[in-house]
């Protein structure tokens, strides 16, 4: 339930749960008013059992609040002088109970409304002149573990003096001190106790308490163990779940942008995003990190995960995180924990629920041309003939709307022509194609547990329908049992199970396409009546006319008919299963061994119904009519393309744990190895003639090549069918050692080694080891260090070696093989790998120092990190002299880099009262240059792309981005000018040529944000409490798009920039859009394009959700959230969101707004 | 235990490691992996060099096509300029080399197969399928070859192996031609006569290719026994009179004249869209000539596309049949005086393409008119076939003087006989990485 309080309401409630209680106790201030809630739903009893012996008074509280309910509500600095509690009763009353343990404590209670009120003490008078006094007292005590084994080396401390001293090899002290003195016991991995010294007081017998069993500690989980942050040398950045419940949304991993430190999404050099942690550690390899859901890397779909279900998110950054995850680990690690129940817990349940909606997309983002400029495109190229060849093909080529007209003018050409200049047709697109979407998700939980057992249940259900009518629909369920039939065995299983259910929906931009890819500004989707109207497609729409009562299928593209006349759905089903057994061996040792088994089919049967322009082109285009009669080579009807992908997972862990303390040493350690096998087959098949009433299908003849009906050239059937099967075998081994002195200072090792079957790599390069080591020191702990602003402060170091597998990279030439080749029946094959002696292996180093703080009582905590990484042999895309028959471009060792950056996580509390505001930082600096450049290629145009390519020179970023010079806007005729051997020039072969070299190109910066994180605001009044998000990329360049005569004429894609072009003299000194010519000469676009006029910085602050939550009791939550919301400041000035640059229709998704409901009941 | 269960592991590893990680993936080691790289049709055999075409004028394209191809290289490249006439990476020479690897890849490894037939006929098509992609090379980028510069004219580099990695260093032509000749004869005796497909190549197509090869060098002796030696395996023809010259392609693909069968790339300027025949040789075929209406269609406007490939496509044939070789044993023996026998040949073909009952064989009193006969007849028998341009570098050298000539929106280019731009340009990117020297311009 406690998750279910906005943090800092300013009230301080514990609720049977130690780690809120611990949670509050670092508030200072305490309001008592009249705002305490009271829930009726409690079914608790209020008698009382207990039985404890020199537990902590917070130890109490928590079971007494697991019996009752009651909430205990004080200060955090109240139990500062609290004595450790022996008790024994046996179902007594509350208030008895809570009597019985005050009588020994500088304490009083109050009860007041289903809550326990603590406050201190008035000292009496008698003490007042007694502490004035300051007679030393001597004190002395024993300090010891829950299991009664003394600590050595524990550190006790007088904080009022400074004095310090360690415990002996019995766990003995005695120091002298003054009446009211504070004493602080603390060792390394456990919670510390402090008590006041007092006079007459007995040998103080102190159990100190492992951390690990907080659950406010923060757990850092890397897939083979849960060690606790503050003993972990590597590098984490941990997300739990209350912050990511401040996001909705489907899925899980989209949630990390706005708040994991270190990691962020790149969309601009790629057309999928990309998780980037800490920068790129390899230029061609897998760029992805690897993903683990609890102790296992995933590899099923990530949507597959319902978000409910997960209770942290842990961000593995270094080599010594990472590391021991091997050569899959080279791009860092996401380890996904999941919620799990604990022993003696009494059933709870959680609810969640939430509908979301988004409002249609603006398409008024795209860079359209307006229909008018098209037009007027359309005739001056139709008058200078452009369209003959066109028109003269044998294929019958598209012709626009408008070129029809003025092919065959007549009365009505002139005014047909100006009415589809008024046209846009993304107000048909508006209208008739997109619409709100609405996202739902519900997910239910319950867990408990008993003395020796157990158990969590959820399940989960999405409804997704897009902006296209979409539907995306998600069912979980998952069941965790963990049962312990002897004090040193526990077993572990579970199982989760997730079907997906999708169905296309409407065809919107990008699948509404006339020629190519492209669609007509002035496209006509429907006519006024909403009727759906045929576009000019493949062919000429003349053409088709001349067609009609040859018996042929009706040849039009109707696009607004296309959703009802194909059905495309899919299904997935995900099946995981885990078991897991625990051992405890003597001496500290105990052995683990897991197995999981995952597995998921997917399905996917499109069928494009009879009625389908993809079916009736097909028929069409295999008919033959050389006789006179019609003969169909394909028959009429549907096609149904069935598909299905199996993926099996097997995972096998045995692992031997060590975890002792001796002395003040203590030593945990890990060793084990590990199998894993996943295996993927798929399948497609086709059937021609479908009849989806009664499943009846025709035949069809692959082997013989057919006349295209139109254009007369041989095509054999496509068949549709295709099998793959890959299977990748992994077998590691792993070695993890954290050693502690004093608690103090640690050192960590790790290595691991992996092998692998994929293809080609030679049994040597199989075994590929990767080490770690790092360092802690605890300076906080420090006897010198005591200061009272310094509450932690912690000093780790690391260095590693991780690894990137590329399955791409071969020592070995290989083929495929693909179909079988129509003309021998026997498949061919084509080239995959090419032999390659000048391949190594890639690998990356890197190096991290960390600085882990908490100041002035909390208020202030975070980190700082700074990290060093260097590549080697990378591999990159070189272009290369295609003479060697191998293509244009292999996969070489290019380049040797080196980076280093800086995140910065910090976390305040600003204000704490009544109203409360804790903002948290997270900014991360990263830079990186290449060091050793081996292209062959180092012409300026190599470097100049849509993506962003190595760069290529050594001290600029692996991801620079260039530009040809520009000399603007000839004034005489508006074309583009750039810079020949430092001469102005307009030949452009010579300058997208060898003539201009990467060192002629103008160096803008990184293509990759250099500085970004997020900045989160929480704001707490009362009932109240408000998240906003901050998103920032900064310190980048993007190239943008612009207007392509080439591309304008011969693909109909064009872009508005062309209504800024360059008409007479003078506009030079207004616009940088050359003039238009005809003909074109791609070479004057590719300049233009590549020209320094187009470069932006892309340095954006988004604002990345907002959430608001109402508590309206303890048990109920409602929440409006909203995400999407877009930049609120950009450095270009035309209105370009840099993360949606890169592709062709494009559009800023809108904002999402979420009403959700969260409930927590027990 | 943990070391037990790891003992066990890694006992089971070796197998474990050493399976396939993709079904579908073949380190290439036996025959059928060796053929199947061979039989890769559209890499081995679907994008001829179309440039050489494009360069001669059987065709011209109006003002109109021209402004409107799509490419600045094409309309270069159709006005014979001196550089910048290939796009960057997608060109012959890109098409050429990717074949020429697939082919070495085959050779490296074919002694590791177990020996017979079968082995013997992969070999056969990989040193047939190397000649061809160089031979189509040099006939687009080397000079007309040339006896007596041959040694010193710049020719392709000569890749016969693998190692992607060694520097490209260009031989010269006469090594170029040389290695040609040498792939093709040690293609003969391993070739079976009848191919499983026309796809692949056969004793006769190797015949054929070294006849083709030898014509270019002008080596008539030699270009005449080797074209004989194919025709003893492959004679047939097909009778004109049997076509249907209404249809969109009227000669099928595999048709009986086919001894071995590809296709050239398309440029757009060739593109029957856009190519009008040149109306002079559009004259020159007879009424009673089938070719007539088999060969052409008549435009809306007049002019005339072609659409007699031997593809039975829009691409445009690149590879061997009855007639060319006919045509080639009949010039050699023309050359070499045996003008009846060479007129002979000629006729053997031409009654096959006049409408039945009106052919009139063709005679010669003096071997200049033969031979003037067999060159007008081979100009209109293959047609659109990319020999032309080798042909006319060669008949320069013979000294034709044939001066290549076009008008383009007004503006007259012409390509005097054996200028060096006969050579097309390599394209720059390849120089640029590469280093090699680029054709005299």
């Amino acid at each position: 339930m406690y998750n279910f309080y906005p943090k800092n309401t300013g009230l301080l409630r514990t609720r049977h749960r130690l780690h809120k209680i611990l949670l509050i106790m670092k508030f200072t201030i305490i309001i008592l008013a009249a705002t305490i809630l009271h829930v009726s739903a409690s079914s608790f009893a209020q008698k009382i059992t207990l039985a404890e012996k020199n537990a902590p008074l917070v130890d109490v509280f928590n079971k007494i609040s697991d019996q009752t309910g009651y909430d205990f509500l004080f200060a955090g600095s109240v139990l500062k002088n609290a004595k450790l509690v022996t008790i024994s009763v046996k179902n007594e009353e509350l208030s008895d109970v809570l009597t019985k343990i005050f009588k020994e404590q500088p304490l009083y209670f109050a009860l007041d409304n289903k809550s326990v009120v603590i406050s201190q003490k008035e000292e009496r008078t008698f003490d007042k002149i007694k502490n004035a006094l300051q007679i030393p007292i001597m004190v002395s005590g024993v300090v010891s573990d829950t299991t009664g084994t003394p600590l050595v080396g524990a550190t006790v401390i007088n904080a009022t003096s400074g004095k310090a001293m360690v415990t002996n090899d019995k766990g003995e002290f005695t120091l002298t001190a003054e009446s009211g003195d504070q004493i602080t016991i603390s060792y390394i991995g456990y919670s510390s106790y402090t008590f006041t010294a007092a006079n007459g007081l007995q040998i103080q017998h102190i159990t100190l308490h492992p951390v690990y069993n907080k659950l406010t500690e923060v757990v850092v989980s890397t897939g083979y163990q849960d060690l606790p942050k503050e003993r972990a040398t590597g590098s984490f950045s941990v997300v739990d779940r209350k912050t990511l419940e401040q996001q909705v949304g489907t899925d899980i991993l989209s949630r990390l942008e706005a708040t994991a430190s270190g990691l962020t999404i790149d969309r601009s050099t790629s057309n999928r995003p990309q998780y980037i942690i800490r920068g790129l550690s390899t230029i061609q390899g897998p760029r992805a990190p690897l993903v683990v859901l609890d102790n296992f890397p995933y590899e099923g779909d990530i949507n597959n995960i319902n978000p409910n279900d997960i209770e942290s998110l842990t961000v593995l950054k270094d080599a010594a995180a990472a590391s021991v995850w091997g050569a899959r680990a080279g791009n860092g690690v996401i380890v996904i924990t999941t919620r799990k129940a604990r022993f003696n817990q009494p059933v709870s349940t959680d609810f969640n629920a939430f509908v979301s909606t988004a409002a249609q997309p603006d398409l008024n983002y795209l860079r359209q041309m307006s229909s008018a400029d098209f037009i007027d495109v359309e005739q001056q190229l139709y008058s200078k003939g452009f369209y003959n060849d066109w028109i003269n093909s044998n294929t019958h080529r598209v012709l626009s709307d408008v070129v029809e007209l003025l092919r065959s003018p007549d009365a009505n050409t002139a005014s047909r022509i100006a009415r589809l200049r008024t046209r846009d047709v993304r107000d048909e697109l508006n209208k008739y194609v997109y619409q709100r979407s609405f996202n739902q998700q519900y997910a239910l939980s319950l867990k408990g547990g008993t003395a020796n057992s157990n158990w969590t249940a959820s399940t989960g259900y999405d409804r997704n329908i897009s902006e296209l009518d979409a539907l995306y629909s998600r069912a979980n369920a998952r069941f965790q049992q963990v049962w312990q039939p002897l004090k040193s065995l526990t077993l572990q299983a579970g199982l989760y199970y997730t079907r997906t259910e999708t169905r296309a929906g409407r065809q919107g931009l990008g699948g509404i396409t006339q020629y190519g890819n492209a669609l007509l500004p002035y496209a006509q989707l429907a006519d006024e009546q909403g009727n759906p109207l045929a576009l000019p497609k493949s062919y000429s729409s003349t053409y088709l006319a001349s067609l009609n009562g040859k018996g042929l299928l009706d040849w039009n593209y109707y696009p607004l008919q296309e959703s009802r006349n194909n059905s495309q759905t899919g299904s997935q089903q995900d099946i995981l299963i885990n078991t897991g057994l625990n051992y405890k061996l003597p001496l500290g040792f105990d052995i683990d061994l897991k197995y999981l088994y995952e597995r998921q089919n997917s399905d996917e049967r499109y069928l494009h119904g009879a009625e389908s322009y993809y079916a009736r082109d097909l028929v069409n285009s295999f008919s033959q009519n050389t006789t006179g009669t019609l003969i169909r080579n394909i028959p009429a009807g549907g096609i149904l393309d069935n598909s299905a992908d199996i993926l099996s997972v097997h995972n096998f862990r045995g692992q031997l744990n060590f975890n002792r303390r001796w002395g003040s040493h203590a030593l945990s350690a890990l060793a084990g190895s590990e199998l894993r096998r996943s295996l993927r087959t798929s399948t497609a098949s086709r059937v021609y003639g479908y009849n989806d009433d009664i499943l009846t299908f025709g035949t069809v003849d692959y082997r013989t090549a057919y006349p295209n009906y139109i254009s007369g050239s041989l095509n054999y059937v496509p068949d549709g069918a295709s099998l793959s099967d890959i299977r990748n075998n992994f077998v590691s081994s792993f070695f993890n050692a954290a050693y502690t002195y004093q608690g103090r200072y640690g050192l960590s090792l790790s290595a691991r080694r992996d092998a692998s079957n994929l293809f080609g790599l030679r049994t040597n390069d199989q075994w590929n080891p990767f080490y770690s080591a790092g360092l802690s020191w605890q300076i906080s702990d420090e006897p010198f260090m005591k200061m009272s602003w310094l509450n932690a402060l912690k000093l780790r170091a690391t260095y590693g070696i991780s690894g990137n597998i590329d399955p791409a990279m071969s020592a070995v030439t290989t083929i495929q093989y693909a179909e079988a080749s129509p003309y021998t029946q026997a498949p061919y094959s084509r080239f995959i790998n090419y032999y390659n002696p000048e391949l190594r292996w890639e690998s990356s180093k890197m190096f991290n120092l960390g600085l882990d703080f908490r100041l002035f009582g909390d208020r202030l905590s975070g980190s700082l990190e700074y990290f060093r990484k260097t590549g080697s042999n990378l591999f990159g895309t070189a272009l290369i002299d295609y003479t060697g028959g191998v293509g244009n471009s292999i996969v070489k060792n290019v380049a040797a880099m080196s980076g280093d950056g800086l995140d910065i996580e910090l976390h305040a509390k600003v204000l704490t009262g009544r109203f409360s505001w804790t903002p948290a930082l997270n900014l991360s600096y990263y830079r990186d240059r290449v060091t050793q450049y081996n292209l062959a290629s180092t012409q300026g145009s190599s470097f100049i792309g849509s993506n962003p390519t190595i760069a290529g020179l050594t001290g600029l970023p692996v991801y620079s981005l260039f530009a040809y010079r520009w000399a603007g806007l000839n004034p005489q005729t508006g074309s583009p000018r750039g810079y020949l051997q430092g001469s102005v020039s307009e030949d452009y072969n010579q300058l997208t040529g060898p003539a201009t070299q990467v060192t002629d190109l103008q160096y803008f910066g990184s293509a990759l944000p250099t500085w970004f994180g997020s900045f989160n605001h929480q704001f707490a009044y009362q009932k109240f409490s408000l998240s906003i998000s901050l998103v920032y990329k900064l310190g980048y360049y993007f190239r943008r798009s612009s207007i392509s005569y080439t591309d304008l004429y011969n693909n109909w894609r064009g872009h508005s920039d062309y209504a800024l072009r360059w008409q007479s003299p003078g506009d030079e000194l207004k616009t940088d859009v050359p003039s238009a010519i005809y003909p074109a000469q791609s070479s004057r676009d590719a300049f233009y394009l590549g020209s320094a006029a187009l470069v932006e910085k892309g340095d954006h602050v988004r604002l990345q959700y907002v959430n608001l939550a109402y508590e309206m009791n303890r048990q109920l939550q409602l929440y409006i959230n909203a995400s999407n919301l877009g930049i609120i400041w950009r450095a270009n000035r035309q209105g370009i969101d840099p993360d949606r640059n890169n592709f062709n229709n494009s559009y800023v998704n809108p904002p999402v707004f979420a009403l959700g409901l969260r409930a927590h009941f027990n | 235990m943990i070391s037990i269960a790891a003992l066990l592991l890694l006992a089971g590893c070796k197998k474990y490691l050493d399976e396939k990680s993709d079904k579908k993936l073949v380190v290439p080691s036996s025959l059928a992996d060796l053929q199947s790289i061979l039989d890769a049709y559209s890499k081995m055999s679907f994008g001829e060099p179309g440039e050489g075409e494009v360069s001669s004028t059987d065709y011209y394209i109006t003002d109109a096509n021209y402004n409107s191809l799509s490419k600045d290289n094409l309309r270069r490249l159709y006005t014979w300029q001196k550089d910048y006439l290939f796009e960057s990476l997608s060109n012959s020479w890109y098409f050429g080399y990717t074949s020429i690897y697939a082919a070495n890849s085959v050779l490296d490894q074919i002694s590791s197969v177990p020996p017979g037939a079968e082995r013997d006929n992969i070999k056969g098509q990989a040193h047939f399928f190397r000649a061809k992609q160089y031979l189509n090379l040099a006939g687009v980028f080397t000079p007309a070859y040339d006896p007596a510069t041959a040694g010193n004219d710049l020719g392709l580099p000569l890749r016969l192996n693998t190692d992607f990695n060694a520097p490209s260093v260009r031989a010269s032509n006469e090594a170029t031609y040389q290695q040609i000749i040498s792939d093709l004869k040690a293609a003969i005796p391993l070739l079976p006569v009848m191919p499983l497909s026309p796809i692949r190549p056969s004793k006769p197509a190797a015949y054929g290719l070294l006849a083709r090869t030898y014509l270019f060098m002008r080596r008539y002796p030699e270009a005449g026994r080797y074209a004989d030696s194919c025709l003893q395996h492959f004679s047939r023809l097909i009778d004109y009179n049997t076509l249907n010259a209404a249809a969109s392609y009227p000669l099928a693909q595999f048709n009986a004249e086919t001894i071995f069968f590809s296709v050239m790339a398309t440029p757009a300027p060739i593109n029957p869209s856009r190519a009008k025949t040149d109306p002079d040789l559009y004259n020159q075929y007879t009424a009673n000539d089938l070719r007539k209406t088999v060969f052409f269609k008549r435009n809306t406007d007049g002019t005339y596309a072609f659409k007699g490939n031997y593809s039975g496509m829009l691409a445009p044939f690149g590879g061997l049949s009855t007639n060319e070789i006919l045509l080639i044993r009949a010039e050699a023996a023309i050359r070499q005086n045996q003008t009846t026998a060479g007129m002979e040949d000629l006729n053997t073909l031409l009654k096959t393409r006049w409408k039945t009952g009106t052919f009139v064989p063709f005679t010669a009193a003096l071997p200049a008119e033969a031979l003037e006969l067999v060159l007008k007849e081979r100009r209109k028998e293959l047609l659109n076939r990319g020999l032309r341009w080798m042909d006319i570098k060669r008949l320069n050298k013979e000294g034709a003087n044939i001066t290549l000539s076009r008008t383009v929106a007004g503006q007259v280019y012409t390509l005097p006989p054996n200028d060096p731009r006969y050579a097309l340009p390599i394209p720059e990117d390849v120089i640029q990485l590469s280093g090699m020297p680029q054709n005299f311009r």
